[in-house]
């Protein structure tokens, strides 16, 4: 067996989606070139923009770092990385350690915000307190709301995160079997509005198995460990379920990304004019009602009651 | 024959009678291929790849978020 790309007998990966099988040196060429390409095809940045990646140390953010700092380098964008700690003991240090050994490494800026100099709590406590919602709800809302505000103050154009192929697949499936339909229109590669930074995702078409490979081949330093909250979730469940599917199918990630891409254009249609974006009456972030989801989350478990005197309460 | 498995940071010693592929290991221990990447002294290997006397073969999951 030999690299598909260069006839090199020391081939890494077999890709079953595509029959090839490839070397080191080629394999980690196919990545970059595939992300840069996916860059320009999808319009994700342009010349002159400042990209702020969302950066937790773990493989797949620390993957796009790797690949935008190519771009940084030929002086095509500025960057800079933005970590966040939301407080959850004996698993995020690490990764934030990691992530700041990266940015020195690649001479990068970063910036490291926290749930608790924001929030005044961290994800350890909202669990501590028996909240009516899983821990990814107030994780992904509250670290959303932190991104937003530092990435404007920041005068960033752009906030790049690590999603990979298997993360847009498992949400395309999650919110397709749980009817959330008006979600599966905000699936893709960059999410646009007016009142966020533009979102972007450059990973989306690289499998996750081989953004692992990619680190490893490059020996990028990672944290390579499962959020402990993640354990129990739903997407978890449904990732297994794909991953089992790839097996027999190995197309099967990519098909679901593409007929994805074909009905949200029609369903876009269908729903258009939905929801109307607001600020805040509290934080001045965007919001669809007169409390954005942060503050809304933070009022149930109680957090607002100084500020905010509900008779719902 | 002997190979050393390092998996979910446990270090196993496995004993073998005939040759195996990285694949035939995966299969024993139900690991799907795409949830892993799998090292063989240090180095990645493809899934074809043989296990020989003494190696030490590191499988890695692929986790998600990062
Ligand atoms: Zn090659
Ligand atoms: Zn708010």
């Amino acid at each position: 067996m030999s690299c598909t790309k260069c006839g090199s007998e020391n081939v890494i990966i077999h890709r079953r989606y595509s029959g090839q099988h490839l070397c080191k040196k080629c394999f980690i060429e196919t990545i970059q070139k595939k992300v840069l390409k996916d860059i320009k095809k999808y319009e994700l940045i342009k010349k002159g923009d400042k990209v702020l990646v969302a950066l937790s140390g773990g493989k797949d953010s620390t993957t796009v770092l790797d690949i935008l700092s190519i771009l940084a380098e030929r002086n095509i964008i500025e960057l800079e990385a933005i970590t966040i700690d939301e407080g959850i003991k004996d698993y995020r240090e690490k990764g934030i350690e990691y992530a700041s050994e990266t940015c020195k490494k690649l001479g990068i800026p970063q910036h490291i915000f926290s749930f608790k100099e924001h929030f005044k709590i961290t994800i350890d406590e909202i669990m501590a307190s028996k909240p009516p919602r899983k821990a990814c709800t107030y994780c992904g809302v509250l670290r959303r709301w932190i991104l937003n505000k530092e990435a404007k103050k920041l005068g960033a154009d752009k906030i790049a995160t690590g999603h990979n192929l298997d993360d847009e697949v498992q949400a395309i499936v999650m919110n397709y079997l749980e009817g959330n339909i008006e979600n599966l229109t905000r699936i893709g590669p960059a999410t646009y509005s007016q009142k966020f930074v533009t979102k972007i995702k450059p990973l989306r078409e690289i499998p996750e198995k081989e953004v692992t490979a990619y680190v490893m081949a490059k020996g990028l330093k990672v944290h390579l460990e499962e959020c402990p909250y993640r354990k129990t979730s739903f997407r978890k469940k449904i990732g297994t379920i794909l991953t089992g599917l790839s097996k027999d199918h190995p197309t099967i990630l990519y098909s679901t990304l593409r007929g994805h891409e074909k009905i949200r254009n029609a369903l876009k249609k269908e729903l258009k004019g939905e929801s109307i974006l607001r600020e805040c009456i509290r934080c001045g972030q965007p919001a669809a009602r007169d409390l954005c989801k942060t503050c809304t989350l933070l009022k149930e478990i109680g957090r607002l009651k100084d500020e905010i005197h509900s008779h719902n309460r | 024959m002997k190979f050393t498995l390092i998996i979910d940071d446990e270090k196993k010693t496995m004993k073998i009678r005939e040759k195996l592929t990285i694949k035939d290991v995966l299969k024993d221990f139900k690991i799907p291929l795409e949830a892993v990447v799998v090292k063989k002294n240090g180095e990645i290997v493809v899934e074809e790849e043989q296990v020989n006397d003494g190696d030490i073969i590191e499988v890695i999951r692929v986790i998600y978020g990062g």
